[in-house]
């Protein structure tokens, strides 16, 4: 873990509760607020003059598994740290004039897919229900901004825009709300797993082999006989320290057996919503190469072919590999890795770090437009707190522009002398 | 035919061409103003009324830079109000209704006052340029006036079109011509010309009214005063509204006459705005309100004439008496003059850079109506900074405009050349991010400084603001060093009055931010001790300032951090010919966005719709390769 600015090396000496000497690789047990250990690892600090980014740099090394890096993270973040956006490092070493000025286009392209690979972890992250109640504590903000921002600006209007006592019932309920969802965001019970690599192809092409060499143990009935998986498989690895859902699929055919219509129906669904695909065909049968749907957008797609060990000659268009001998397997998880890291960088324990953290702030927020909605008359600092949490989930689910507002009260309101 | 040269010709003489004939002539400029007609100079063509929530914010902004709108709404004010007073002070807003012929006679004193300013009266038609520049104006009657630029103020009669009922006539408002050849012209040379609409309800005899049974709404007590200079004991006698409203009989005359409505029938293009509807609108789109009120505006001391505000109108004037008839107070009204609307051109204030140049021909201006905005205040603002610009291009200085931090002007302008406008554009504070900041109280220490830099500002303006500042921040300081223990002398009154309690050591400054302590209670519980008489020469006014500034004193330290950003942002300038299209990770769609904007820095460019942080983050990186290339 990296942190950057100038308070890069009070953080850092606050968590490993160790002088930081540039350059220096020091040991030490990273803590937390209370001083437990929350993991033993190296730190190194470098100062701005000799950093990548040109800036005060403390590094923080442990031992990488998503749950101790979370919690590093968080302390970070208690410390004063914010989460840097996609790209963000290269970014300000190059505005520092660490990168050559020629990169331009290489660190554009950083932030770029990071930024992209940030939006997918968000989807990832934020399925379902979840997701439908951040958008309703959204559309509540929103809601009650309108009534205010409405009675500010139309003061002279004989609507009756709000009444005090809704105000505070609403912030309240709002309070409440926002509280309900950072618990449960915060064990994850509402959140997915993670990314979802996908294996797709004809049937008996060897999805199964392929799954339980990724895996490393036997979880899918393998069998001579097409068509054995008839419902979706899924198992969890790690690639490249990420969480990675690996899910196996029924093979693609029209078939006439109604449970494995179902299973190929099931599969079409999967195989839409993967993250990564792998297009697995049989070297041998150049007939199950194509059948599969096309990639959605953003979806990564990685042509595999199977078998090769069956044939004379090998195809060098796609990657080749045999899951029943292991050859290429090697060379098929880096490419995993480097897809997995390159282009979806952003795992989605950050994600939901990120989402967290957004939660908080526009609970702070609340608390804010609360206290001041009990203490003063002035209803212009409420709206400005109420502005403040919904910018700070606006990082979630976007933003809410003023002409948004305006359109809403011109909406719901006649006003108008 | 050569009349004469000038350094800066004003066409046009509403609330905009006054505000930028008198600013440019304070600075020092030649400056004419050309007019259809020298009587009509500061008419108030729609409702007799300045000010208002996010509007007197800008009357007062125009005021702390020498502009005239406030003083002459304190000259010809003749009911006062203060809306939003129950809130806080970022939002309190005055307005005046005014006399309409007191306001004209004060616009029209202070235009006569003006050194450096002298009055044509002709209709202009043509605009003359030399190497994309306009050098001259041609008015009807074939003279051509030379100057070095030009501020163009038109309002609704550019192309105007007066619709009631089934017939429609060319006209600028009621009874006055249109600029027809003017708008002929700026459409040839290629300017993104559209429609916007707006309208009057019919004006009232207040003789034939019964206004003892509509509801009384007086001026607020004390008297507010709308300029940093004015005082209460000038405005005039004062003179009461009244309130009555429309019923569903009212509501079944106007929907039994859509056929006949030119809104409705399709006969008028322009868009008109949301937020002042016409009575038509309100009756169709509220179907479900059985009233809607109306504001009967007294428009003079001198005339029984009322302006119904909330009926405006467009019916045929049948449909209009009947209307008017069927509302409580009004059974014998008489309309002394019908209700209109009317169409008129705008240019897409796109083209526009932020001194409100047009990017098309340098050295042309454009303010208020021209650029698609609405209201007295609006124009007052846009006239008042075009003025300063089109007399700081002659004089050699760089363009000025103030930015979304500084004023509600600069919120105004940016909206304006960044985003365009879709209906007549009206301030809200809601516009306004930094709103705690921009308020109608320190709109002098905001801008007043930059005023008399910039040659606005007249000496007896100016001592009245640094006496101001200085007793204001005497005050300040004073009550940063009182110290206030508890159960002593001074607490225990504060606690009585107030009912707030004092447990520990307190500065009075910090016990001012309390919000249920007031200025007053703090002052008569200091007259006890000795340091607060330290300052024997602070005014009530000074302690509700320091009160106001208290209070926000708090949200300061989180603008600021968003303010720096922004100030960053605002430094990063993006060439005019920079290639959205050539870099690697922008979508097509927002390169698109972008090349429309043209955006003339990173800040304006943060404000386009769509646009991410990511996306700014690229723009940045390349905006560095190409400045260091």
């Amino acid at each position: 873990m990296r942190v950057s600015g100038s308070d890069a090396v009070r953080i850092g000496e606050a968590i490993s509760r160790r002088k930081l000497s540039p350059r220096q690789l020091t040991r030490a047990t990273f803590c937390d607020n209370q001083g437990e250990p929350i993991d033993d690892g190296l730190a190194v600090a470098f100062r701005a003059s000799a950093s990548y980014t040109g800036e005060d740099v403390v590094e923080l090394q442990g031992h990488g598994s998503p749950v101790v890096l979370s919690m590093l993270l968080e302390r970070c973040l208690e410390l004063g740290a914010r989460m840097a956006r996609p790209g963000e490092f290269s970014e300000r070493a190059y505005l520092n004039g660490k990168l050559d000025l020629v990169q331009a286009e290489a660190v554009a392209d950083l932030i770029a897919s990071g930024s992209k690979s940030m939006a997918r972890a968000a989807l990832r992250s934020l399925k379902g229900e979840f997701s439908r109640r951040i958008t309703k504590l959204d559309e509540e903000i929103k809601a009650i901004r309108v009534q205010i921002e409405a009675s500010i600006d139309f003061a002279d209007e004989a609507e009756a825009f709000l009444d005090a006592e809704g105000v505070e019932v609403r912030l309240r309920a709002l309070e409440a709300k926002i509280e309900a969802v950072i618990s449960e965001a915060t064990c994850g019970a509402a959140l997915s797993k993670g990314l979802r690599l996908v294996l797709a192809g004809a049937p008996n092409v060897g999805k199964s082999s392929l799954l339980n060499r990724l895996v490393g143990l036997e979880r899918a009935i393998v069998s001579a006989e097409p068509g054995t998986t008839r419902d979706i498989l899924n198992e969890q690895t790690l690639i490249a320290g990420q969480q990675v859902e690996l899910v196996d699929t029924a093979g693609l055919r029209s078939t006439l057996s109604e449970v494995e219509a179902e299973g190929v129906k099931r599969a079409r669904a999967a195989i839409a919503e993967a993250d990564v695909r792998i297009d697995l065909w049989d070297a041998s049968r150049p007939e199950t190469r194509g059948v599969w749907p096309p990639a959605e957008a953003g979806q990564i797609v990685i042509e595999v072919m199977n078998k090769q060990d069956l044939v004379a000659t090998k195809d060098t268009s796609c990657l080749g590999i045999s899951a029943k001998e292991g050859a290429g397997l090697g060379e098929l998880s880096r490419e995993i890795e480097r897809q997995v890291i390159v282009a979806h960088g952003e795992p989605t324990f950050l994600a939901r770090t990120r989402h967290l953290e957004a939660l908080k702030h526009c609970r702070e927020a609340l608390a804010m437009a609360l206290r001041e909605h009990q203490s003063s008359n002035a209803l212009e600092l409420v709206a400005e707190a109420l502005r403040e949490a919904h910018t700070a989930l606006a990082e979630i689910v976007g933003l809410t522009t003023t002409e948004d507002l305006l359109s809403e009260i011109f909406r719901n309101f006649c006003l108008g002398k | 035919m050569v009349g004469l040269t000038a350094e800066i010709i004003v066409i046009g003489a509403g609330h905009a061409g006054v505000e930028a004939a008198c600013a440019a002539a304070r600075m020092g400029a030649d400056t004419l103003l050309i007019t259809q007609s020298i009587e009509t100079i500061g008419q108030m063509s729609c409702n007799p009324a300045i000010g208002g929530i996010g509007k007197s914010h800008l009357v007062r902004e125009v005021d702390a830079l020498g502009g005239i709108m406030a003083m002459a709404a304190d000259a010809a004010g003749i009911q006062f109000r203060v809306l939003n007073a129950s809130k806080g002070a970022a939002v309190r807003a005055t307005r005046a209704q005014a006399d309409r012929g007191l306001y004209r006679t004060a616009v029209r004193a202070a235009v006569e006052r003006q050194a450096n300013l002298r009055l044509v009266q002709q209709e202009v038609v043509n605009l003359i340029f030399e190497d994309g520049r306009v050098v001259a104006v041609e008015t009807a009657l074939g003279i051509t006036y030379g100057a070095k630029t030009v501020v163009l103020t038109t309002g609704t009669f550019l192309g105007g079109i007066i619709h009631v009922g089934r017939a429609s006539h060319a006209g600028g408002r009621a009874g006055e011509r249109p600029a027809t050849q003017l708008a002929a012209r700026l459409r040839e040379l290629g300017f993104q010309v559209g429609r916007l609409k707006t309208g009057t309800p019919p004006r009232l005899d207040g003789r034939s009214m019964e206004l003892d049974r509509m509801t009384v709404q007086p001026s607020d007590a004390p008297l507010p005063v709308m300029s940093f200079l004015g005082t209460s004991d000038a405005h005039p006698t004062q003179k009461p509204c009244h309130i009555t409203a429309t019923n569903q009989h009212t509501h079944d005359i106007i929907r039994a006459a859509f056929g006949d409505s030119p809104l409705y029938g399709g006969r008028i293009e322009g868009v008109g705005p949301r937020y002042c509807p016409s009575i038509e609108d309100k009756v169709v789109r509220f179907a479900a309100r059985a009233s809607h009120q109306i504001f009967m505006e007294p428009e003079g001391l001198e005339t029984h004439e009322y302006y119904p505000n909330g009926i405006s109108t467009s019916l045929p004037f049948d449909v209009q008496l009947a209307l008017v008839r069927s509302i409580r107070g009004c059974e014998a009204a008489h309309i002394t003059r019908p209700g209109y609307a009317i169409e008129y051109d705008f240019l897409d204030p796109r083209g526009l850079t932020p001194w409100l140049e047009t990017r098309r021909i340098k050295g042309l201006f454009l303010a208020g109506q021209i650029n698609g905005t609405t209201g007295y205040e609006e124009a007052a603002a846009q006239g008042l900074l075009a003025g300063i610009n089109a007399a700081g291009q002659v004089a050699g200085r760089e363009p000025w405009a103030p930015s979304r931090r500084d004023a509600y002007i600069g919120v105004l302008v940016d909206d304006l050349v960044t985003q365009g406008v879709t209906e007549p554009y009206r301030m809200f504070t809601s516009r306004a991010e930094y709103r705690v900041l921009l308020r109608e109280d320190n709109a002098d220490a905001r801008l007043t400084p930059k005023g008399r830099e910039l040659g606005l500002v007249s000496d007896e303006r100016w001592h009245v603001y640094n006496a101001r500042q200085q007793r204001v921040s005497g005050l300040t300081g004073t009550l940063r060093k009182t110290r206030i223990t508890p159960n002593s002398a001074p607490a225990k009154r504060i606690e009585a009055m107030s009912g707030s309690k004092i447990t520990n050591d307190i500065s009075a400054f910090d016990l001012l931010r309390r919000p249920e302590v007031g200025a007053d209670q703090l002052c008569a519980g200091l007259q006890a001790m000795s340091a607060a008489n330290d300052k024997p020469d602070a005014l009530p006014q000074d302690w509700e300032q320091v009160k106001i500034e208290a209070s926000y004193a708090g949200y300061i330290p989180r603008m600021e951090r968003e303010i720096e950003q922004l100030k960053a942002r605002e430094a990063t300038p993006i060439p005019k010919a920079f290639n959205y299209h050539t870099i690697s990770g922008l979508s097509a769609e927002l390169a698109e966005k972008l090349s429309a904007h043209a955006p003339a820095n990173l800040a304006e460019a943060a404000r386009i719709d769509g646009m991410t942080p990511a996306a700014l983050s690229i723009l940045l990186v390349y905006l560095k390769r190409d400045v260091a290339a």
